[in-house]
């Protein structure tokens, strides 16, 4: 039997799920937990280990064990969430090629999409030893914000894990599908969906079998762990005020911190207040063991993480207004997400969206029943169900003036495709570079770069008059297409446009092969509880990294704290000197890309960039006489040099005006931006 | 619900010779809530998540008309694109794509016209106007509007806001 699973990859936790005989099933692993920490844990002896399990291995072995990854995931290097990430996490982040990002644990560097395939693979797992039965295909979910290199490395990471991935699926979608599969409600609602590390909130309008997403929007870096982080820091303060010792800069005590906060905030749900202790978190100079002590309460919580929950509103306000509604418009809100437990955000979305929040879905598990749901439309085993998506974020090409052109609207309906018609700006010119984008800025830099690539080999002629037609496209996972063509010799440049810090075709297939499991996954059914049990103990025995972490393990298997303690301790010394020169090592972030790289040169495009500034800081208020002065400049004249400017060295295409009859409106000239050296090729 | 193979086939056929209107099969006078519902019913026969069972040669004409339909419905929801989609087709009812930020583009330059004015002259005096409202100087703002209104004698904004400032007198 084919069944197509669901899996919600999360960065805190992720859950599988299968639809199946007009029902819907959250998989729960072999602890029994529906759902699984997307944490994966590296033993010094190669065994690797995901979940819960590999979670509490953070506080004994904090630089093997790998969180979060998926806030990493498909970003560059030198970005400012790779930047934060490094601040916080206590594994090594290290570069790799392309201003990729690299993992490294002890002297093996993963790629991003490689740790997330691990928690996919786990997950493929949980639900084959449910299902008793192999399993190859599945629908992947990712936050509705997320930019086309972040779901292309999810697509990436999803076959490394030796799945198939039937779609990708936003987040929010996948909730109001299970939300609203089956009940046969015209609705419109807004999804809240706050998780880990990334929050979305999508308005849509839902039908008995046809699901339209009105507009999305979201942030890809808040969410609760951002909240643990404010009650790390008011706990590191203190105790920095009080015993001169900064935990922040001790990864053990850091990462105990880490533990204590998530487990305060969570008891905050159902608690007034909760009490930290840790005891022995560190020594002072002296070698006198130190406790960290600290009664929290919802109050204080409140103070300390109220403007990350009223940032969540600012984004709502957003996405209301593009879809062109008012909380007045909605029939209910879904909460999505671990912290929407809290009472503090679920108080504030009531208020918000004046209503009482749906409770009738579980918040950790309602994404990947959606995905499941839709897995199993997909190969036929469900009702279908369609989903009617939009692109997040605007898609831009990259022209004169380090400035980008937007193609596509964020919230345009995807499939999509649009062509642009560009000419080349020099003559004889034999490449263009098209540089495509993804933001809400006007400037070039402040978009994300999602690709480039180089269209040459047309007909050899003056400037103006090669015709290039740029072809853009958005599939319904939200990936992006790029094509170039001349229509009239036909030469044709197609590509997929991939993140240059990507994984390669071949790389993908190479780690395909390294994670491939040596023997065939196939296991029986869990059901009886001595095999759950024994299988805990394998697992836990397996997974325990030799040397001084064994210690602990022991220890903790004989319910010792305080024996625990001292392995802790122990072992935290004989690293510490290691260690210390470790971080030394790491290599310094880069302020920035390089500039050989992705600087654009600034070329002022005065007929096109000036005009389509709407409340630009300097925006030129034109009357007819302007305009008409700008149409009357020839081609040669605005190719020659822009007004009050350098000669546009570095640009090489112009907007083709064969649309200008059609709406009377002058200087479109806008041109791509090109590399120099482009020209010379 | 499927939609056969010899629907996909016709309609991929025509696909380019189709206004926006007659992709989604609604009315040219018909009202967004139509358009809306329209572009459900498309969903239904054409996205490509559904017809799992088509030929894989059929694949890129699906993905074609899906594209086509989405595009169709992010002009005719938008009421500003539709206008000026509109002025397009009757200006030449062969031109039946319009890209999609051209036609926000000048959505907003119309709509920037209406507002401020759509002659050199009617512009100045109407931003000499807003200046004049803003310091607070009624007395010359309503000079100012009306010169701009000897540019633009028909200009509904200019004379709101003329009306406006008369009344409070
Ligand atoms: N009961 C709770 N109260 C408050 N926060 C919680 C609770 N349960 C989980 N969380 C927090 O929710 C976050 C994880 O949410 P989740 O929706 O699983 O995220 P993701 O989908 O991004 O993995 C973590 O920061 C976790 O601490
Ligand atoms: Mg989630």
């Amino acid at each position: 039997m084919a069944s197509a699973i669901g899996i919600d990859l999360g960065t805190s936790n992720s859950c599988v799920a299968i639809a199946r005989r007009g029902r819907v099933e959250v998989l729960a692993n072999r602890w029994d937990e529906p759902i699984t920490a997307s944490v994966v844990h590296f033993a010094a002896g190669g065994e690797v280990a995901v979940g819960n399990q590999a979670k509490t291995q953070a506080i004994h072995d904090p630089d093997r064990t790998v969180t979060a990854a998926k806030r990493l995931m498909g970003r560059y290097f030198f970005s400012e969430e790779v930047k934060k990430a490094k601040a916080i996490c206590s594994y090594k982040i290290v570069e790799g090629p392309n201003h990729s990002v690299r993992v490294k644990v002890g002297d093996q560097a993963y790629a991003v999409p490689e740790i997330s395939a691990l928690v996919l693979r786990e997950m493929k797992e949980v639900a084959e030893q449910r299902l008793g039965h192999p399993v190859t295909q599945a629908v992947i979910t990712v936050p509705a914000y997320f930019n086309d290199n972040q779901r292309q490395a999810t697509r990436d990471a999803g076959r490394i894990a030796g799945l198939e991935v039937l779609r990708l699926l936003n987040e929010p979608t996948a909730a109001a599908l299970a939300y609203g599969f089956g009940k046969g409600l015209t609705q419109r609602v807004a999804v809240y969906d706050l998780g880990g590390g990334t929050f979305d909130i999508s308005i849509l309008e839902i039908g008995s079998d046809v699901f339209e997403v009105l507009s999305t929007c979201g942030d890809t870096y808040l969410g609760g762990e951002d909240f643990d982080d404010r009650v790390i820091d008011l706990l590191a303060e203190r105790f920095q005020a009080q015993h001169k010792v900064n935990l922040r800069k001790d990864r053990f005590a850091l990462e105990r911190l880490k533990a204590a906060a998530e487990t305060a905030k969570k008891a905050l749900s159902m608690d007034e207040a909760a009490t930290i202790r840790i005891e022995n978190v560190v020594q002072d100079a002296a070698g006198t063991p130190l406790h960290l002590e600290h009664t929290l309460s919802r109050s204080e919580f409140a103070a300390l993480v109220g403007d990350l929950v009223q940032r969540t509103f600012k984004v709502c306000d957003e996405a209301l207004q593009q879809a062109n509604l008012t909380v007045r418009d909605l029939d209910g809100v879904i909460l999505v997400g671990g912290p929407t437990r809290l009472p503090l955000v679920h108080d504030a979305v009531a208020q918000y969206f004046q209503r009482e929040p749906k409770t009738d879905v579980d918040p950790d598990q309602v994404v990947a029943m959606g995905a499941a749901i839709h897995a199993a439309a997909l190969v036929g085993e469900e009702q279908e169900t369609h989903l009617l998506d939009v692109t997040p974020l605007s898609l831009r090409i990259g022209v004169a003036g380090g400035l980008a052109e937007t193609i596509i609207e964020r919230n345009t309906p995807v499939p999509i495709e649009q062509t642009s018609v560009f000419t080349t700006f020099k003559d004889f010119q034999q490449s263009v570079r098209i540089r495509v984008y993804q933001g809400e800025s006007r400037r070039a830099d402040e978009n994300e770069l999602l690709g480039e690539f180089e269209f040459s080999g047309f007909k050899n002629a003056r400037r103006g008059e090669v015709r290039i037609e740029v072809t853009f496209e958005i599939d319904t996972d939200g990936i992006v297409n790029v094509t170039a063509r001349e229509p009239e010799t036909g030469q044709a440049a197609s590509t997929r446009i991939h993140l240059s810090s990507g994984l390669s075709e071949d790389e993908i297939k190479s780690l395909i092969d390294r994670h491939q499991p040596s023997a065939p996954p196939v296991v029986p059914p869990l059901s009886a509880a001595a095999a759950l049990v024994e299988s805990v103990v394998e697992r836990a025995e397996a997974s325990a990294p030799p040397t001084a972490t064994n210690e602990v393990a022991d220890a903790a298997s004989a319910g010792d704290a305080s024996e625990e303690e001292a392995a802790l301790q122990a072992m935290a010394a004989a690293e510490a000197e290691f260690d210390a020169a470790d971080f030394e090592r790491d290599p310094a972030p880069l302020d920035g890309p390089a500039d050989a790289e992705f600087d654009l040169d600034l070329t002022t495009d005065v007929s096109g960039g000036s005009l389509d500034t709407p409340g630009g800081a300097g925006e030129i208020e034109l009357d007819e006489a302007d305009l008409d002065s700008l149409a009357a400049l020839s081609a040669d004249e605005v190719a020659g040099g822009p007004v009050g400017d350098e000669p546009a060295e570095g640009t090489t295409m112009r907007r083709s005006r064969s649309d200008d009859e059609m709406f009377g409106a002058p200087g479109s000239d806008l041109s791509i931006f090109g590399d120099a050296e482009d020209d010379e090729i | 619900m499927a939609t056969a193979t010899a629907e996909i086939r016709a309609l991929a056929a025509i696909l380019d010779e189709l206004d926006y209107y007659r992709v989604l099969e609604v009315d040219v006078r018909a009202p967004v809530s139509e358009i809306r519902a329209a572009y459900h019913r498309a969903g239904r026969r054409f996205h490509p998540d559904g017809h799992r069972d088509l030929a894989p040669d059929l694949r890129p004409d699906l993905t074609r008309i899906a594209k086509r339909v989405t595009e169709a419905y992010s002009v005719l929801r938008d009421p500003r694109r539709r206008r000026v989609y509109d002025q397009q087709l009757t200006a030449n009812a062969e031109r039946v794509r319009m890209p999609l930020a051209d036609a926000s583009a000048e959505a907003d330059r119309q709509s920037r016209e209406r507002r401020e004015g759509r002659t050199p002259n009617g512009r100045r005096y109407f931003m000499l106007a807003q200046a004049d409202l803003a310091r607070g100087d009624r007395v010359a703002a309503e000079r100012n509007l009306r010169t701009a209104l000897t540019f633009e004698p028909d200009n509904a904004n200019f004379k709101e806001l003329l009306a406006g400032l008369r009344g409070k007198r």
